[in-house]
């Protein structure tokens, strides 16, 4: 987005202040200036207060089972209603917020982790290259869906496994990053400069290659918790995820399925949810994408 | 060209070999055991034994491989544990629904996103723009089924104006066809706009700076024509690439889609299949739209001469 772009060169210019500015006054200028890294990341922030503080927020057992109060419409006592089996609607998508969180953020962690050492070993050790990345292209021939549907009709539907499925369906991606940025490291003079000074290639890894692929895969980790959202509630959407009592969004608009045509807010109060956390991680993406490197910004 | 096409032909066979080494070994990658899983929490220990044969675990890893292999090469991808039918057979019946909604989402989406990216581009920072992007950034976090339920809900249960759920072959006509996957079809493009429009977008911008789109100007060019002709032909190359890169989210979008509109397709069968742990039906599946998306790659490679003849093999 060009708006942010031109912000970003904005932001160097002034760097220059007088008087050095206090870390909060940084803070805030830079939240000024990128706009939704400010907008995504005070969404996020909501939502995971929801998430820790959930049972504070007048919540009920999201659990707790009551035939005598099946599908009750949005009311003063259940204020998202009731599902087929009496469960509190709102509690549910409350408690709903954690599995999401939760999902997203470790699924960008671990393949994070995972997709750097590949991606590493790739652009350094030349004989593995060729193997890894054929078998990286063919796990991306593979769309993530079906591969995460795959691993999961193999396995127990656990957080755990969700997690597992959706990380090996996203490391591919980490890896092909990193290798890039590699290789495209290597070639630059203080490399090489550092390379003729006799530096060991841990030397090299930790000083020079590391600190450079830190800003694109903090994006790409973004996008990837994003992604990984949205896979965990299509799985569970679909029973092929989390078991279904526990309360996740995938799992609210799977019991609302059936009864959709006649209590339409039973699948949208978690839609809702699950849209504005996804559009928050998205939008903390292109905004760090934007600010972290100006002349990536326009590439996706 | 014809030494290019089958060297281009040729790298596509040790992707293909990974894709079928890595579905062959999800059996094996699993965390717990698959045949217990598969044959379900009631199932005795005998049963737990006779899954575990008819999916070859027994035997060791690379012999199995290799019988497997060889099976999928003479187009054979086994035999449903639920049905008993052959998982070919399966795919066979539910191929039309899906390509049927994957190509009028295609269509679709390329009508409505291009345009969308250029005119974008050409009214940078003006809220034609900021519209056009805020969109975009909404398709991309709006989950494929909250829109599918949203759209239902309004343009088939309120106004009425569309059917809710169902397909209709098309041997029964164009227009009961197409009336019921217009909803599905909608649903689908939208993450898929959301992608070309982006991508248009940014490589137009890129373009309009060239020198030769100011030389159409100043040569006194309409807009219209340095758009589409000049700057389009231009940025085609990256949009195809996205347009052929893109299909593995239309394929991940179609299983949702499909439940939402109750649609008998693949999508259909992969989650059917999941609810009866019919593992061969899911691998069948798997192999058979990587094996589609590799292709749609490899013909938009070799596609790339037609659009930029720059490109020379």
């Amino acid at each position: 987005m060009t708006a942010q772009t031109e912000n970003a060169t904005g932001a160097i210019t002034a760097a220059r202040d007088p008087a050095e500015p206090t870390r909060l006054r940084r803070f805030l200028r830079y939240l000024r200036r990128h706009p939704s890294v400010a907008v995504g990341g005070g969404l996020l922030l909501i939502m995971i207060l929801i998430g820790v503080f959930a049972p504070l927020l007048w919540t009920v057992d999201p659990t707790a089972i009551s035939p005598a109060r099946r599908t009750r419409m949005p009311s003063e006592q259940y204020w998202f209603g009731t599902d087929m089996l009496g469960r509190d609607i709102y509690s549910r998508v409350v408690y709903g917020a954690r599995v999401s969180l939760v999902v997203g953020f470790t699924v960008a962690l671990l393949s994070s982790v995972v997709g750097l050492a590949i991606g590493l070993l790739s652009g350094f050790v030349r004989w593995a290259d060729g193997i890894i990345m054929r078998a990286i292209d063919g796990m991306m021939s593979i769309p993530p869906i079906l591969l995460a549907i795959a691993l999961m009709a193999l396995t127990r539907g656990s957080v755990g496994n969700v997690i597992i499925a959706i990380t090996l369906a996203e490391i591919p991606r980490v890896a092909r990053l990193v290798r890039g940025v590699v290789l495209s490291l290597r070639e630059q003079p203080y490399v090489e400069a550092a390379v003729a000074l006799g530096a060991r290639t841990p030397r090299i890894i930790i000083r020079h290659i590391l600190p450079n692929t830190m800003a694109p895969m903090m994006v790409q980790a973004t996008y990837i918790c994003a992604s990984a959202m949205i896979i965990e509630a299509i799985l569970s959407f679909i029973g092929a995820g989390i078991p279904p009592a526990t309360p996740s969004w995938g799992n609210i608009m799977a019991e609302g399925r059936a009864l959709w045509q006649v209590r339409p807010h039973i699948v949208m109060f978690p839609a809702i949810f699950l849209s504005l956390t996804v559009l928050a991680v998205n939008l903390l993406g292109d905004g760090l994408r934007d600010s972290l490197d100006p002349r990536i910004a326009k590439s996706l | 060209m014809l030494a290019f096409v089958i060297r281009r032909i040729i790298t596509t066979i040790p992707v293909m070999a990974f894709v079928a080494l890595f579905v062959f070994s999800l059996l094996y990658i699993a965390p717990g055991d698959p045949a217990a899983v598969i044959a379900g929490d009631q199932a005795s220990p005998a049963d737990v034994e006779r899954i575990r044969a008819s999916l070859g675990l027994d035997r060791a890893y690379l012999v199995r491989f290799g019988e497997w292999l060889f099976r999928v090469l003479q187009g054979d991808l086994g035999t449903s544990i639920f049905t008993s039918l052959p998982v070919t057979q399966l795919i066979g019946q539910r191929i039309e629904p899906t390509l049927s909604l994957m190509v009028l989402t295609l269509i679709f989406a390329i009508v409505i996103a291009v345009p969308m990216g250029v005119i974008a581009a050409w009214k940078a920072g003006t809220w034609i723009d900021k519209f056009a992007m805020a969109f975009a950034v909404l398709g991309f976090s709006v989950p494929v089924f909250v829109v599918g339920y949203l759209l239902a809900y309004t343009f088939a249960l309120k106004l009425d104006w569309l059917p809710v759920q169902g397909y209709t072959p098309l041997s029964q006509g164009f227009w009961p066809w197409l009336r019921n996957l217009i909803l599905p079809a909608v649903t689908l493009g939208f993450v898929y706009i959301a992608l070309i429009a982006r991508i248009t977008r940014a490589t137009m911008l890129e373009v309009l700076q060239q020198d030769y789109i100011r030389t159409a100007r100043s040569k006194g060019l309409g807009q219209r024509s340095i758009l589409f002709l000049h700057a389009l032909k231009n940025a085609a190359v990256p949009v195809i690439t996205i347009i052929g890169i893109g299909i593995a989210l239309l394929i991940g979008g179609a299983v949702v889609t499909e439940s939402v509109f109750a649609i008998p397709g693949l999508g259909r069968l992969t989650v059917d299949a999941i609810l009866r742990r019919d593992y061969p039906v899911i691998q069948g599946v798997v192999l058979m739209f990587s094996f589609v998306y590799v292709l749609v790659n490899l013909l938009i490679d070799l596609a790339y001469t037609l659009v930029d003849p720059r490109i020379r093999y």
